[in-house]
């Protein structure tokens, strides 16, 4: 019964990480960039949730919101004023710069929220519910299912709406999508709006369950590169299953083998990808 | 830079212990030479691959570990001289090269600096909880010399010396690169590797030649630091703003020029020591603001470095007239 | 026989980009290769180079397969070519863009400049010698990659639309240098666009439409078959054939 409980909080988590990682993978498809900052954006939502918890109150939907409009605005900005210049750049220009935004995000968190864990005040959700003999945490299972329900949303908003088909378009051919009529600028724009906007979601949906600080964003990038590599860059639905996968291959690891391993079986899962399959379990070479 | 350009350079540098012996804070400055040294040859060393070759590794701190753990374990466990232990860490850094490098460089750029700080940041969580490495607390040396070979001074002049020797090799070695053939396949390398192919270069042996030769000396760049400092921690060792500082270092100076990391790190070093001193300790992070910022403006702006910058403004004042001909 | 290419496909996914093409060259010849955007042309040259690997078929250089061999290993052998796209090093010098070539028959750098000074001097890139790549305009980067090719030392040097963009004038300098390497003893293979460049230089050209090689001869016939015309015009010009 622990390990279908386990396994069960694992899938809730892995959930959490198929959200966050998918923004990450969208971005990748799109224009060939991995954003080292990807971890920062989940951090800062999970402060933004902090932010909303003292300023407006409510529950997980005003955090989610309050982090989804803050990180879309902050993609966006760093689009225009960043990447969009870089992208014409040489390869070290190209990760310097979100690596610098990275350290600068986290460090700018360390300085204005100091270094240590902290939890949301006055829990929006709290106590445990019993589901055919599984005790679960509330606060897990409603982020869970609705990082679950908006990650498949996302999928089919790029597959089924005119502009999800205008962003998978630019993805596709950039060059074909310009004689089109779309404009790459906007839809890359927006890409980066959403990724940081999913980041973020998933970053206010972890805060109210767990504790955090300003270096989990290292975590959760590292976490991000490992989902996208299993589920093949750039595919959205790769990076939910690789996501769920990922989350309970984290979850047994720490039931088996105790709390510290859970990365260490992660990273060693990486790296062992990299050898056998790097192109990922859905991705083709 | 003319053929007997860098003669005043290194005159200054042999000087520079010997001309603020005088002054008040004479220790320290001496302290912070040696300090610059050691930070110009992680970065000249990180240098060979991701400048010369354009291969971003974001887990350098690995072989940089390596290197500082090794003369300290030897010591530890067995009271060996940690002399003995600098090859050793050298070898070490070697096998981990090629464990990474092999796999990654069949792919893209960006998943090479993935992958190096996964296996980084592995190595840390894996090297901080294994008691045989000191876990979390980590290693030390000797508290005190027991003869010439512990390679213990009181002062930082002799390892201003001996850094400065070491220093004085890898630039060597770093221009008989760029002169030779290696040099010139690893920028065609990092210019586009398919057109590099097409030339006839073997892009994926030439890209693990230069991270070993890249990760020998960011070892040795780490044992240099646990001979000087005696102690090394995870975070110390190989923690991520290791590596952030080697990548920093040269691309301020300039990536894939001789002597931008060493122009890098005589910013770098004396504005870091400067923040910490003013702000308030290394502890509230300002420093690492100040070097995001820092890094997203080269990126953004001035991807070549401070010698791009430099190189470009006389360039300009010499070739003006004519200065886009193009060639038919 | 220097190359032979036997029934050489390539697949992307369920598109055939080139479905079962062949091609014979020998020694000393310039082979020329014509159709409309789209055909192939690039892809079967990749296919040769080894920059792909074809789905299937078979590439023999010099009676050695080749097929799915990497660049690097055709390089070697003396395959040298140029990108439809000029894909020059931009942040180094033309000089050592060309010496990057000239280093694989000339491991030493002396040796490895003198023959790049060479190359840089006959292909009329001496001026610009100290130039970075980068500053150059179309034309200059795509003469700059024969030079770098040619550096390479080469038998045979596939030309990948290494004249198109350029004006009149800069066509005919092109011409005469490209005439000059094959007064090397260098074969060419050149995909062209450009007639005018076929008709002066080739004896026998070849013209792909949709994967396949859909005629074959003299250059002045060639153009005058209406599967050929048909090709370029679209349907309805040349007769309802296919």
């Amino acid at each position: 019964m622990i390990l279908l409980q386990v396994v069960v909080g694992g899938l809730l988590l892995g959930a959490l990480y198929a959200l966050f990682s998918s923004g990450l993978t969208l971005i990748w498809g799109m224009m060939n960039f991995i954003n080292f900052a990807h971890g920062e954006f989940v951090m800062l939502g999970m402060y933004a949730a902090l932010l909303a918890a003292a300023w407006i109150g409510g529950g997980p939907v005003v955090f989610g919101l309050t982090a989804a409009l803050g990180l879309f605005f902050l993609g966006v900005v760093v689009y225009f004023a960043l990447i969009r210049e870089v992208m014409r750049g040489p390869m070290l220009a190209q990760i310097l710069s979100t690596f610098g935004l990275a350290l600068l995000l986290r460090y700018a968190a360390f300085w204005v929220f100091s270094p240590n864990f902290v939890t949301l005040p006055h829990p929006a959700l709290a106590g445990t519910i019993s589901l055919a003999g599984i005790l679960l945490s509330i606060p897990q299972l409603v982020a869970g299912l609705a990082a679950a329900v908006l990650t498949i949303g996302m999928h089919l908003a790029l597959t089924r709406t005119a502009v999800g088909s205008q962003l998978l378009a630019v993805a596709e051919d950039r060059n074909a999508a310009m004689l089109m009529g779309i404009r790459p600028d906007r839809m890359q724009a927006l890409a980066w709006g959403l990724a940081a906007a999913s980041a973020g979601i998933a970053g206010a949906l972890m805060a109210i369950s767990f504790p955090f600080s300003p270096a989990v964003g290292e975590t959760f990038a590292l976490t991000a590169f490992v989902v996208v590599t299993l589920g093949g860059f750039g595919s959205v639905p790769g990076a939910m299953l690789a996501g769920l996968i990922v989350g309970l291959i984290q979850a047994l690891s720490a039931y088996w083998f105790g709390p510290i391993y859970k990365d260490v079986v992660v990273y060693g899962l990486f790296v062992a990808l990299l050898w056998l399959r790097p192109q990922g379990l859905l991705g083709t070479a | 830079m003319t053929r007997w350009g860098w003669l005043p350079l290194a005159a200054a540098l042999l000087a520079y212990p010997w001309a603020v012996a005088g002054s008040d804070s004479a220790a320290f400055l001496q302290d912070m030479g040696a300090l610059v040294l050691l930070a110009a040859i992680s970065a000249a060393a990180w240098n060979i691959l991701g400048g010369y070759a354009g291969q971003i590794s974001v887990g350098h701190a690995m072989f940089f570990g390596a290197g500082a753990y090794m003369p300290l374990l030897v010591y530890q466990h067995w009271q060996m001289p940690p002399l003995l232990g600098v090859p050793l860490g050298i070898a070490v850094s070697l096998v981990v090269a090629l464990v990474v490098g092999f796999p990654t460089f069949r792919l893209s750029g960006h998943y090479f600096s993935m992958a190096t700080i996964a296996v980084a940041e592995l190595v840390r969580i894996v090297v901080g909880n294994w008691d045989f490495l000191g876990a979390a607390i980590g290693l030390q040396g000797p508290a005190r010399a027991r003869g010439w070979y512990d390679l213990i001074f009181r002062s930082a002049v002799p390892y201003y010396y001996i850094f400065l020797g070491v220093l004085a090799l890898l630039l060597l070695v770093a221009w008989q690169v760029q002169r030779s053939r290696l040099g010139y396949y690893l920028r065609a390398v990092r210019a586009g590797e398919r057109a590099a192919r097409s030339l006839g270069v073997p892009v994926r042996r030439y890209k693990l030649y230069a991270l070993m030769l890249s990760a020998g000396f960011t070892s040795l760049a780490g044992a240099l630091y646990a001979l000087k400092t005696g102690f090394v921690d995870p975070d110390s060792g190989l923690g991520i703003l290791v590596s952030v500082q080697m990548i920093i270092i040269a691309a301020l100076g300039g990536a894939g020029t001789l002597l931008g990391p060493l122009l890098g790190a005589m910013i770098l070093v004396p504005l870091q020591t400067a923040t910490n001193t003013w702000l308030g300790g290394s502890g509230s992070g300002l420093t690492y603001i100040v070097y995001g910022g820092v890094i997203m403006l080269i990126a953004r702006f001035e991807p070549g470095g401070l010698l791009e910058l430099w190189h470009r403004q006389v360039t300009a004042r010499l070739a003006r007239p004519g200065e886009v001909r193009h060639a038919a | 026989m220097l190359l032979s290419a036997e029934k050489v496909a390539k697949h992307f996914g369920s598109f055939r980009a080139v479905a079962g093409a062949d091609l014979a060259v020998e020694e000393g010849e310039i082979v020329g290769l014509i159709g409309p955007n789209g055909a192939g042309k690039s892809t079967f040259f990749n296919c040769i180079a080894g920059d792909v690997a074809p789905t299937s078929g078979r590439v023999v250089f010099d009676g050695i397969d080749v097929t799915g061999a990497p660049a690097e290993a055709h390089a070697r052998l003396g395959i040298g070519r140029t990108f439809q796209m000029p894909a020059t090093f931009d942040d180094m010098t033309i000089l050592d863009n060309v010496m990057v070539g000239a280093f694989l028959r000339h491991p030493r750098r002396g040796e490895a400049r003198d023959r790049a000074l060479e190359v840089v001097e006959m292909t009329g890139l001496k001026e610009q010698a100290g130039l970075r790549a980068g500053n150059l305009g179309t034309p200059g980067r795509k003469r700059l990659e024969i030079a770098r090719v040619l550096a390479a030392g080469p038998r045979l040097m596939l030309l990948d639309e290494a004249l198109a963009g350029l004006t009149p004038g800069e066509i005919q300098r092109a011409i005469e240098l490209l005439r000059a390497i094959h007064a090397l003893g260098i074969t060419l293979v050149i995909v062209e666009h450009i007639m005018e460049v076929i008709l002066s230089l080739t004896r026998r050209v070849l013209v792909f439409n949709q994967g396949h090689v859909i005629a074959s001869g003299k250059p002045q016939d060639v153009v005058n078959d209406p599967a050929v015309i048909e090709a370029y015009l679209g349907r309805g010009h040349g007769g309802a054939r296919r």
